[in-house]
């Protein structure tokens, strides 16, 4: 119970300070834009059609806009505290609303990748970790580096090319139906299997260099027995750690990987407002990565401890 | 009735070979215990009767279990036997044990999944009963004692329904309060079938009783029964190993109280507002050994932590105030950890020097005194061995004119005939040079054997 | 061993290319010559020409020297900020160790992409942007990495042993402290500035990055990309400079550390 309810406290400070940095950021963003700041919020309230000298001359008044940085810096973080986060200056919407729209799709990119990976890179590791320093382990180890040579722009360019271009076995961008899933999501999931492999594999190796696997053998255990019981045991929780840490990697990928294969998500609304300068826009989708990161760590936390209850020494 | 049969094994390395050949025969009911320090092949015995000699080392003889007949260069088909035939006690079980599993549920599916039992979690818990564990199915190892580790081991080792023990030092790291549990654990092994057992330790061997083999530089020096070998060795090396057991140490003569170096009372040290052991009172004059004892855990290294001045304390502590800071030095259980880890001893030394103003002609005669290569200041730490390097420790701390010297388990890691060395030499320069000493340990016979007097704490 | 070598030596070539190509060549990386759109080699441009017929040679040379400056300026930056403030948070200890890793846990939560996006909206220049953005992430890395081998190293006995013989905080530092740290920090650098050039491309080819006419390997990648069947060597070759920076910088970083 204690450390279920130090995990919720520090993970609550950790998403305070997200919302800090995200908000002291966007502060900065919405002032160091060209033009009028008071007509620059009318914008972000009513949308760029409604906003005009009149309203723009309201929200001066209102907002005390003369009052001077600090007072301003105040009122945009008390409207973040209350998650109020204005409406996007290009649509118009409110900010929640289309993010709302946009995170079910990469929620869908994401967890299609990310199981991708689950499949391809731990048995892998688990292998090769078993055999750790054989032919296997090796080759393994010169391929997950030449992966990781290769940006994940780079291999989803090398995956149109090939697949969509020259074989035509899929469609290179677009949404709608499951084959427009498949290339975006294989782009990510490879990244993110050559890492979890070497997790894996580290772990595993570990695992059977450790005086518990000679004992589970010597117990009378067969290899197979001491692997399901003993080793997938050992090392689901440095493979849950190490994935809660990657979903930055993850949420780097998806906002280039949307970008390039046209995907109406998150990195590709992010992608869109940083290039119309749409403040409210940027702060809403930094905000929401920044948050789901401490959300999923705080799950992984907790399942964590569930599997290796041991306290961590601080 | 003969369980297992092993004859002329050898161990090789490429063209080098590491073992010589040895035979031995474990009956029904009678221990073999083979003795040795580190090095001296007892492991390589173990793990070639066993199939688990690490990769790079080859095996070769001949080996009979029951009626099975094995070939030891094809480790491979030993493995149907572990668990069902040969049960293997680990060493250090709270590292062995699974630590992601409750202690059930390790017991339980060697009955399982070994011993095809149809009811494995009834026979674990009438197991884990019978050892007096009741409370420990539903714990995780590291929240057991070591002893109860030690006993779950046994159990889960023996479940697959074994008759022989392979048990390859069952005593390392244990505190010696802890042997006579061990030695009750391998009896119960030998009760109806075979034990085969590898240590150091003199206390179990001669406890096991049956036969020994003295093993050194991978070759048996001497083999016999226990009580002739114990009493009356006949090579050498066995003589040096019985004369480095604390119990045959000679005594050192008493050194009378004089004007003390450090005087404490009602003494004591807090963790977390809590006074870890009783107050106590107590006197150091120059040239005494103050002993402490005490169950691990206790406070043991905060007290000598504390009369160094390392960690706060609570009651009086007065220290001769005509001492200097560096007057108080130390010495660690884990020598290679008390050295900077990437440079060479000799570099530690020279910046030592410089900085005291110490005159370099000091290091020789302390090198000789020390029984230590100067070479070996070339090296860097993890090169040098532990004993070794405790000399090189307490070399350091004596070109500082320490007057008194906290020695924290300082020979807990070393082999017996290294420790008598190590020991001797202590005791041997603290007469001679009046420095005070306090050491830890966790082998009363060793303190009582060379100390002025003994504090047992009493944790509170 | 050698792989590391091998990856100091592809490194050095590219380094090469970077510092001395744009002394050398003729043509700079702005002089179209329209006729010699697509071409390929000749004597002025040694690598051919772009589909606005600029020296392939030229541009890529200039792309590199980019991409080179920015990332080891934001690593270097991020390490000399970071070690030191690990360093002060080991060492200091309670509110201060606290506060800094509050920061940097909070700090860690956010994409390096997305911290460059942001600076690049509030920063005049975006390879300024580029600099502050992958700065204010890679910090944290040297922090944590220097901040933890301080506070293992700080509690064991070498450092209990040389307090009891009368050395000081400096010797700590100089003889127990920077020998574990050196090597790790190695290992991070290099991460660091494979992260930076990779960043500095992929925001490149989705066109938030470096504008173009600027040489830069994403943005000349994703502008040649339409002809790639034309002149598939034209666009393999930013691809190449890219993929070979990234594997010298992992090969020094080494397998597993």
């Amino acid at each position: 119970m204690t450390f279920a309810l130090r995990t919720l406290a520090f993970r609550l400070l950790q998403a305070a300070g997200v919302a800090l940095v995200v908000g002291v950021m966007s502060f900065l963003m919405m002032r160091a834009m060209p033009g009028d700041m008071a007509f620059r919020i009318a914008a972000a309230r009513y949308g760029y059609d409604l906003a005009s000298a009149d309203l723009a001359e309201a929200v001066r008044t209102e907002l005390n806009l003369d009052a001077g940085p600090l007072v301003l810096f105040g009122q945009w973080m008390a409207d973040l505290a209350r998650l109020d986060l204005g409406r996007s200056m290009v649509s118009g919407l409110p900010v929640w609303e289309e993010i709302a729209h946009q995170l079910g799709a990469s929620l869908q990119l994401a967890a299609v990748a990310l199981g991708l990976s689950l499949l391809i890179g731990p048995p892998l590791g688990i292998y090769a970790g078993l055999r750790a320093g054989g032919r296997f382990d090796r080759a393994l180890l010169v391929a997950a580096a030449a992966l990781r040579a290769v940006p994940q722009f780079l291999l989803g360019l090398v995956l149109i090319v090939v697949l969509a271009v020259q074989l035509r076995l899929l469609p290179a961008a677009g949404h709608g139906d499951i084959s427009h899933l498949v290339l975006p999501a294989l782009t990510l999931a490879l990244g993110l299997a050559a890492a979890s492999a070497r997790i894996a594999r580290d772990a595993m190796a570990a695992f059977a260099a450790s005086p518990a696997h000679a004992f589970a053998c010597t117990k009378g255990l067969s290899d197979g027995q001491v692997l399901l019981h003993h080793g997938l045991r050992a090392i689901a929780a440095p493979l849950l750690t190490y994935l809660g840490l990657q979903f930055v990697l993850l949420a780097e990928g998806v906002v280039v990987v949307e970008t390039i294969f046209g995907w109406p998500g998150i990195g590709h609304a992010l992608i869109h407002a940083v290039f119309h300068r749409d403040v409210p826009m940027v702060q809403g989708t930094a905000l929401v990565m920044g948050l789901s990161f401490v959300l999923l760590n705080t799950l992984i936390d907790l399942a964590v401890r569930r599997i290796d209850p041991r306290e961590v020494r601080a | 009735m003969t369980l297992l049969q092993a004859k002329d094994i050898t161990v090789r390395t490429g063209a080098e070979r590491l073992l010589d050949p040895v035979s031995l025969t474990l009956p029904a009911g009678r221990a073999v215990t083979v003795l040795g320090e580190s090095g001296s092949g007892k492991s390589l015995l173990a793990q070639a009767i066993l199939g688990t000699l690490p990769r790079g080392l080859v095996a070769d003889g001949e080996l009979r279990v029951g009626e099975t007949k094995l070939d030891p260069a094809r480790p491979q088909g030993s493995r149907a036997l572990w668990g069902r035939q040969i049960a293997v006690l680990p060493q250090e079980p709270w590292l062995a044990l699974d630590p992601l599993m409750t202690g059930h549920y390790q017991l339980a599916e060697v009955f399982d999944l070994v011993a095809a039992d149809p009811r494995p979690g009834r026979r674990a818990k009438a197991d884990l009963a019978e050892l007096g564990l009741e409370g420990a199915g539903g714990k995780y190892p590291w929240q057991l004692s070591g002893g109860m580790a030690q006993r779950l081991a046994f159990a889960a080792a023996r479940a697959g329904g074994a008759r022989i023990t392979v048990a390859d030092e069952p005593t390392k790291g244990l505190d010696s309060d802890r042997r006579d549990d061990v030695l009750a654990l391998l009896r119960r092994g030998l009760e109806g079938g075979g034990l085969l057992t590898i240590t150091h330790d003199l206390t179990l061997a001669a406890g096991l009783g049956g036969e020994i083999l003295v093993m050194q530089g991978g070759t048996v020096v001497e083999r016999g029964p226990a009580e002739r070998v114990l009493t009356a060795p006949e090579h050498p090396y066995t003589r040096a190993l019985i004369a480095a057991d604390p119990a045959h140490w000679p005594r050192p003569d008493p050194m009378p109280e004089t004007a003390p170096l450090l005087r404490a009372e009602g003494f004591t040290v807090a963790r977390d507002g809590r006074s870890l052991f009783a107050p106590l009172d107590f006197t150091l004059s120059p040239g005494q050994i103050l002993a402490v004892a005490g169950p691990s855990g206790c406070g043991k290294s905060s007290l000598g932590n504390a009369l160094l001045g390392l960690l706060p304390h609570q009651g009086r502590l007065w220290r001769d105030p005509a001492l200097p800071k560096l007057a108080f030095q130390k010495l660690w259980q884990d020598p290679p950890a008390a050295f900077p880890a990437r440079i060479t001893l000799a570099e530690g030394l020279d910046d030592l020097l410089a900085r005291h103003r110490i005159d370099r002609v000091r290091v020789a005669p302390l090198l000789d005194r020390l029984k230590l290569s100067p070479d070996l200041l070339a090296r860097r730490p993890g090169a040098v061995s532990g004993g070794e390097l405790q000399r090189i420790a307490l070399l350091r701390a004596l070109l500082l004119d320490p007057a008194v010297l906290f020695a924290d388990e300082p020979t807990s890691r070393l082999d017996p005939v290294t420790q008598a060395l190590t020991i001797r030499l202590m005791v041997e320069i603290g007469r001679e040079s009046g420095m005070a000493m306090v050491i830890v340990s966790h082998d009363h016979a060793l303190l009582e054997a060379i100390s002025d007097r003994v504090i047992r704490l009493t944790p509170i | 061993m050698t792989t590391r070598h091998l990856g100091f030596g592809l490194l050095g070539a590219l380094v090469a290319l970077a510092l001395i190509g744009p002394l050398i060549e003729p043509l700079g990386p702005f002089k179209q010559t329209l006729l010699r759109a697509l071409a390929g080699p000749d004597a002025l441009a040694w690598f051919g020409y772009d589909h606005l017929g600029r020296s392939m040679f030229a541009r890529l040379s200039q792309a590199l020297r980019l991409s080179l400056t920015i990332a080891f300026a934001a690593t270097a930056t991020a390490a000399a900020l970071g070690i030191f403030l690990g360093a002060l948070a080991s060492w200091r200890g309670g509110w201060l160790d606290r506060g800094l890793s509050l920061l940097a846990d909070s700090v860690l939560a956010l994409p390096a992409l997305l911290m460059v996006l942001m600076m690049g909206v509030i920063l005049p220049s975006t390879p300024l942007a580029f600099w502050a953005g992958l700065a204010a992430v890679q910090w944290i890395e040297f922090f944590r990495l220097t901040r933890s081998v301080a506070r293992s190293q700080l509690a064991s006995p070498a450092v209990e042993a040389a307090r009891l013989q009368g050395f000081g905080p400096v010797w700590v530092f100089r003889r127990i402290l920077w020998p574990e740290i050196g090597p790790m920090l190695r290992t991070a650098t290099a991460f660091g500035v494979a992260n930076a050039i990779a960043a500095i491309a992929a925001l490149g080819f989705v066109s938030v990055g470096m504008r173009a006419p600027t040489p830069e390997l994403g943005l000349m990648m994703v502008e040649l990309l339409p002809s790639w069947r034309e002149a598939p060597f034209a666009l393999l070759q930013p691809v190449a400079a890219c993929f070979a920076l990234l594997l010298s910088l992992n090969l020094i970083a080494g397998g597993r550390e």
